[in-house]
C-alpha cells in the first residue's frame, strides 16, 4: 500500500513575490496547511494563486518571507532538494519517455533502488488505472490519461507534499467532474497534504478541506467551504463564492429595518446591525428567496426579464429599481467567472438573480410574487468591502 | 544570493567555454583587427605602432578601392534585386500547391548545397565570352534557341556593370534560398485569414495584396538583410570565377590580395574594417528587432 | 481541385458575390503557371546538364563550343583522370568536416539549452552576441586568427581548420538548438525540477531525447558549410591538408584546365552535399530557416 513517507505540514509567513520593475503578485500571505489536509488556492485570475504554489515548490523565488515544509525552512532551498511534486496544468509529461518512465523519473533522480522504483510504480499504475497504459508514449495517451499519469507521477514520489496548478482544467466538463471525486477519494486513501490551485470556484468549494481566497496577491480568507459561503469576511469573497453569484444593492439600514428599492426588510433578532443608522451594501444569496411567502417574510412583486432554464428548477433574473452596484471587489469577481450576466442589460440598474424550482410557474414579462429570507442577508459596508 | 547562483551557476558554466571562444575569436580578433588598421603593418613582421587614421585616407583615396565599392554597389543591387524578384515568383508560383511541388522546390533550391568554388567554376565556362566559331557557354545555347541578341561579354566587358554578370551565378545559388523564405512566410498566413477576406468578397489578388502582403514584409526584410551581407562577405565565388579581373574585384578579395600577398596587413586590416562596419548596420538592427519581435510573443 | 469546388459550394451558400466565380482564363492561368515552373526549373538545372553531359564525355569528343551537345558515348574517363587529383581532399574534407560538425553541434545543444531553459542573468544579453559572430565578414578576423593559430601551431594542419570550424559554427548552431528547445514547454523542464533533476540531467535526460531532429538540422548545416567553406581552407591548410574547394579550385581554377576535367571535379566535390540534400533535404530547409533567424 502506498503511504506518504511522512505528513508535512506547510507553513508559509509573511510570504512576497516581487518581480523586478516592482509588481508584487503576493504580498504578506501567512497561511498554514495542516498536515494531510486538502487546501484550495481560488481567486481571480492574475490574484497570485499559481505564484504562491510555485514558490511552495521552489520554482519562484521568495521575494521576501519564509517557506517552510515538514517544519523545515526552505525558502532557500531549489525545487529538486524540496521534497514535493507537482501536477501542472499542461500534465508536464516528458515527451520521449514511455509512462512508466514518467512515473519513475523523479525516484530515478533520488537514486531509490530499481527494485523499488518498478514496485512503487506498478502499485500507483493499480490505484489509477495505467497498468495497460505503461509502455505507451505521452502522445498516444488521451487527455484523462495524461491527467492520470501526471497524478500517477507525484504519487510514486512519496512526497511531503502534492502540489497541483490547475490540474484539471484541460480537461472537458464531463471528464473533469469524474476526475474531481475521484481525486477526493484519492485523498482519503492517501492522505498526503495537498495545495490545489484552481480558478473555478466550484472546483475549490467540492475539493478543499479548507479554502484560501485571494485577490491581487492578498489572502482575503482561508477557511472551510461552508464558512466561506455562509460567512464570508468581505465583499470580494461572497461576489467571489457560489454560482451564481450573490445579489447585491445599495442599502440603508435604520431602526432595525433595511430598506432598498421601496422594499423593507426587518433585521432578525440579535442582528449586530439593529441598533445601526447607515447605509450599507446588501447581499442576498440567489437561494436567499423563495416563491410562497412564509413566516411572515417580506415580499417583494418583480417581472422576470430573462428565464434560464436548468431542468428541475431556473434562474430568474429581474431588474430592481435601484442603482446597480458596480465596485472594484464585485467586478474583480465576476470576471473570474464567465462575464456572462455583464452585457446583456446594459442599464444601470441592479439586477438579481433568483433561483426558483421549476414548479413555481414563471414567464417572462409577468409580474411574480417573491420572498425574502430575512436570515439569509448580508451586509457589506459600501466603503471597505468588509462584511458587518 | 546563493540560491540563485545555485539556480543558474550550472547553466551558465556549461556555456562559458563556448561564450569563451566566441569572446575571443569574435570579439578579441574584432577589435584586434580595428587595431590593425591603425598601424602601419607591412610585411611578415607584425608592428603595432600607431598612425591615426592614415590607412583609412589612404584608403578612400585608393582608385582601386574606389573601383571596389562602385563594384560592389552595382553587384548587390542587381544580386538583391534579381534574387528577391525571382525568388517571390518562384514562391508566388509554388504557393497554391502545384503537382510536383517538392521536385520544383528541390530543383530551386539545391544550389545552395553546392560550393560557391564549384558554383563559379561551372559558370565560369558559361559565362565564356567567346564569339563567332568560338562562341560557347550561354551564349551559344542562345545561339542555338535563335536567341542571339541575348549575346554579352559578361563579366569580360569593359563595361561599369561587367560584375553584375557575377549576379547570375550567385541568384542562382541565392534564389532558391529567397524562394524558401516566401514560400514559408506565406504559408505562415492563417488559412481562416484568408477566408475571412473572400467571405468579405475579396478577390484572390486583393486577398494577397492586403492580407498576404503585410505580414510578408519581415520577411522581405530578412531576405533582403541576409543577401546584403552575403554580398559584401563573399569571396570565393569571384575569385574562383575569374582570380585578378578587376572589373569583378570588391573589397573582400582587395583585402585578402593585399593582406597575404604583397603583405599590406594594415591595408587589409582597414578594408576589413570597413566590411564589418558595412555588415554591421545592416545586421545589427535586424537582430536587434528579431530578438524584440520574439520577446514580444 | 476538390478544395476549389467545396470553396466555390460554400460561398454560394453564404451568397458571395458572383465576381467570385472562377474567371473563365483560369485555365489558361494553370497552364501558364506550369510553363513558368518548368522554364525556371530549366534554368536551374541548365548548368547541372552541362556539367553532367560534359563530365560523361569522352576527352575527345570534348569541346566548349560544342558543350551543349549530348555526347555519342558516354565515358567515366573524365572522373578517372581528375580523381588522384581530388582524392587527398576528399579524405581532408571529410575529416575536417563530420568532427567539425559533430563538436559545434554537441557544443550548441548545450548552448541553445542554456539560453532556451536554464537562462542566466545576462542571457538575453549574451544571445545576441553570440548571433552577431554569425553574420561577421570573416575578413574582419583573418589577421588576427591567422597570426595567433600560428602561434599556437595550428597552421597547416586540420586541427586547426576543425577548430576555427567548431567556434564560427557556434553561434548558428547555438541559434538552431535555441529555437528547438524553446518549443518544450516550461512545465516540462519545472516537472524535472520538481522530480529532483538537476541542469545536467533535465539536459540529458529531458532536453536531449528530443532534439534528434535539431541534431539533423545542425550537423548538416555544419557539415555543408564546413564542406563548402573556402577561406578558412586556403588561409590555413598546407598544401597535403587542403580541403577538398582548395584543391578544386588549383585543379580546376587556372586557365590552361581542360574544360572537361574541370566539369568532372566540380561535380565529384559536389557529391557529398548533393547527397545530403536529396536524402535530408527536409532537415536542411530547416536549417536554412534558421539561418534567417526565423527559428
Amino acid at each position: 500500500m502506498i503511504e506518504s513517507g511522512s505528513v508535512a505540514g506547510i507553513r508559509l509567513e509573511k510570504v512576497t513575490k516581487r518581480y523586478r520593475g516592482g509588481v508584487v503578485a503576493v504580498r504578506d500571505v501567512d497561511l498554514t496547511v495542516e498536515p494531510g489536509e486538502f487546501m484550495v488556492l481560488v481567486g481571480p485570475s492574475g490574484c497570485g494563486k499559481s505564484t504562491l504554489l510555485r514558490m511552495i515548490a521552489g520554482l519562484e523565488e521568495v521575494s521576501s518571507g519564509q517557506v517552510l515544509i515538514g517544519g523545515r525552512d526552505v525558502t532557500d532551498e531549489l525545487p529538486q532538494q524540496r521534497d514535493v511534486a507537482m501536477v501542472f496544468q499542461s500534465y508536464a509529461l516528458y515527451p520521449r519517455m514511455t509512462v512508466k518512465r514518467n512515473m519513475a523519473f523523479g525516484l530515478r533522480m533520488r537514486r531509490t533502488a530499481r527494485v523499488e522504483r518498478e514496485r512503487r510504480v506498478s502499485e500507483v499504475a493499480e490505484i489509477l488505472g495505467l497498468e495497460h497504459l505503461l509502455d505507451r508514449r505521452p502522445a498516444a495517451l488521451s487527455g484523462g490519461q495524461r491527467q492520470r499519469v501526471a497524478m500517477g507521477r507525484a504519487i510514486v514520489r512519496e512526497p511531503q507534499a502534492f502540489l497541483m496548478d490547475e490540474p484539471l482544467s484541460n480537461l472537458d466538463a464531463k471528464l473533469r467532474v469524474t476526475m474531481r471525486s475521484q481525486l477526493s477519494m484519492l485523498h482519503q486513501r492517501l492522505g498526503t497534504t495537498t495545495v490545489y490551485v484552481t480558478h473555478d470556484q466550484v472546483e475549490a468549494m467540492t475539493l478543499g478541506q479548507r479554502v484560501a481566497v485571494l485577490r491581487d496577491g492578498v489572502l482575503q480568507q482561508c477557511d472551510t467551504p461552508q464558512s466561506l459561503f455562509h460567512r464570508p469576511v468581505n465583499l470580494f469573497v461572497a461576489a467571489f463564492i457560489g454560482s451564481p453569484s450573490m445579489n447585491f444593492v445599495r442599502a440603508v439600514v435604520s431602526g432595525g429595518v433595511v430598506s432598498f428599492a421601496g422594499v423593507r426588510v426587518s433585521l432578525p433578532a440579535g442582528s449586530p446591525l439593529a441598533g445601526a443608522d447607515r447605509a450599507v451594501i446588501l447581499g442576498i444569496r440567489p437561494t436567499g428567496f423563495s416563491a410562497q411567502s412564509g413566516e411572515g417574510w417580506p415580499t417583494l412583486t418583480i417581472v422576470p426579464a430573462i428565464i434560464e432554464e436548468l431542468g428541475d428548477e431556473r434562474f430568474v433574473i429581474f431588474e430592481l429599481d435601484a442603482p446597480r452596484v458596480d465596485t472594484d471587489e464585485t467586478r474583480a469577481a465576476v470576471d473570474a467567472q464567465s462575464a456572462d450576466d455583464a452585457l446583456l442589460l446594459p442599464d444601470e440598474r441592479a439586477r438579481f438573480t433568483v433561483r426558483l424550482p421549476s414548479e413555481v410557474p414563471v414567464s417572462a414579462g409577468e409580474p411574480l410574487e417573491l420572498a425574502i429570507n430575512p436570515d439569509r442577508l448580508y451586509f457589506f459596508d459600501p466603503e471597505t468591502g468588509a462584511s458587518l | 544570493m546563493k540560491r540563485r547562483l545555485r539556480a543558474w551557476g550550472p547553466g551558465l558554466l556549461l556555456v562559458s567555454p563556448s561564450l569563451l571562444a566566441l569572446g575571443v575569436f569574435v570579439y578579441v580578433f574584432l577589435g584586434w583587427n580595428i587595431r590593425v588598421s591603425f598601424t602601419s603593418w607591412r610585411g611578415q613582421k607584425p608592428v603595432y605602432d600607431w598612425v591615426g587614421a592614415r590607412n583609412y585616407t589612404e584608403l578612400f583615396g585608393n582608385e582601386r578601392f574606389q573601383i571596389d565599392v562602385r563594384n560592389l554597389a552595382v553587384f548587390t543591387l542587381v544580386f538583391i534585386g534579381g534574387s528577391l524578384a525571382l525568388g517571390f515568383c518562384m514562391a508566388l508560383l509554388l504557393e497554391k500547391g502545384v503537382r510536383g511541388e517538392n521536385f520544383f522546390r528541390s530543383v530551386f533550391l539545391f544550389p545552395m548545397a553546392i560550393s560557391f568554388i564549384a558554383t563559379a567554376i561551372i559558370w565560369r565556362w558559361l559565362l565564356n565570352n567567346g564569339s563567332g566559331s568560338s562562341t560557347a557557354g550561354l551564349n551559344r545555347l542562345f545561339a542555338n534557341l535563335g536567341l542571339e541578341f541575348l549575346r554579352s561579354d559578361w563579366h569580360k566587358t569593359p563595361s561599369t556593370w561587367a560584375i553584375a554578370a557575377i549576379a547570375l551565378p550567385a541568384g542562382w545559388a541565392l534564389s532558391g534560398y529567397v524562394m524558401a523564405l516566401f514560400l514559408a512566410g506565406m504559408r505562415a498566413v492563417p488559412e481562416e485569414l484568408r477566408e475571412a477576406a473572400r467571405v468579405d468578397g475579396a478577390t484572390e489578388p486583393r486577398v494577397f495584396w492586403h492580407v498576404v502582403r503585410p505580414l510578408l514584409l519581415p520577411v522581405l526584410m530578412s531576405a533582403v538583410v541576409i543577401l546584403a551581407h552575403i554580398s559584401m562577405k563573399t569571396f570565393d565565388l569571384f575569385y574562383a570565377i575569374d582570380q585578378g579581373n578587376l572589373r569583378i574585384d570588391t573589397p573582400a578579395l582587395y583585402m585578402w590580395f593585399t593582406t597575404f600577398q604583397p603583405g599590406f596587413y594594415a591595408r587589409g586590416a582597414t578594408i576589413a574594417t570597413l566590411l564589418l562596419f558595412g555588415i554591421a548596420v545592416v545586421i545589427v538592427p535586424y537582430i536587434w528587432y528579431s530578438i524584440r519581435s520574439e520577446r514580444r510573443q | 481541385m476538390s478544395v476549389t469546388t467545396d470553396r466555390v459550394v460554400v460561398d454560394e451558400a453564404v451568397g458571395a458575390p458572383a465576381r467570385r466565380r472562377r474567371p473563365r482564363w483560369a485555365p489558361y492561368l494553370t497552364t501558364a503557371r506550369y510553363l513558368a515552373l518548368f522554364l525556371l526549373a530549366c534554368f536551374f538545372l541548365m548548368p547541372v546538364y552541362a556539367l553532367i553531359i560534359t563530365a560523361l564525355k569522352e576527352p575527345a569528343q570534348v569541346s566548349v563550343v560544342r558543350m551543349w551537345e549530348l555526347p555519342t558515348a558516354l565515358s567515366l574517363e573524365n572522373f578517372r583522370i581528375v580523381w588522384p587529383d581530388l582524392q587527398e581532399g576528399f579524405v581532408n574534407s571529410t575529416l575536417l568536416a563530420i568532427p567539425a560538425s559533430l563538436i559545434s553541434s554537441m557544443l550548441g545543444a548545450a548552448n541553445g539549452f542554456v539560453l532556451a531553459k536554464w537562462r542566466f542573468p545576462g542571457a538575453d544579453f549574451a544571445f545576441p552576441l553570440i548571433l552577431f559572430g554569425m553574420f561577421i565578414p570573416y575578413q574582419a578576423i583573418l589577421i588576427p586568427m591567422y597570426d595567433t593559430m600560428q602561434r599556437a601551431g595550428l597552421v597547416g594542419g586540420l586541427d586547426g581548420l576543425i577548430l576555427v570550424h567548431v567556434i564560427y559554427g557556434l553561434p548558428i548552431t547555438t541559434l538552431i538548438f535555441r529555437s528547438y528547445f524553446a518549443s518544450i514547454s516550461d512545465e516540462v523542464i519545472e516537472a524535472a525540477k520538481v522530480d529532483g533533476a538537476g541542469m545536467l540531467r533535465t539536459f540529458l535526460f529531458v532536453a536531449l531525447p528530443i532534439a534528434p531532429p535539431a541534431f539533423a538540422v545542425s550537423m548538416i548545416w555544419q557539415f555543408t558549410s564546413a564542406w563548402n567553406d573556402f577561406l578558412f581552407g586556403v588561409l590555413l591548410a598546407s598544401r597535403e591538408y587542403w580541403p577538398i574547394t582548395v584543391a578544386l579550385n588549383n585543379i580546376a581554377g587556372g586557365q590552361t584546365v581542360p574544360f572537361n576535367q574541370a566539369m568532372a571535379s566540380a561535380l565529384l566535390a559536389s557529391v557529398p552535399t548533393l547527397l545530403v540534400y536529396v536524402v535530408l533535404g527536409r532537415f536542411f530547409m530547416r536549417g536554412l530557416m534558421a539561418g534567417a533567424l526565423k527559428g
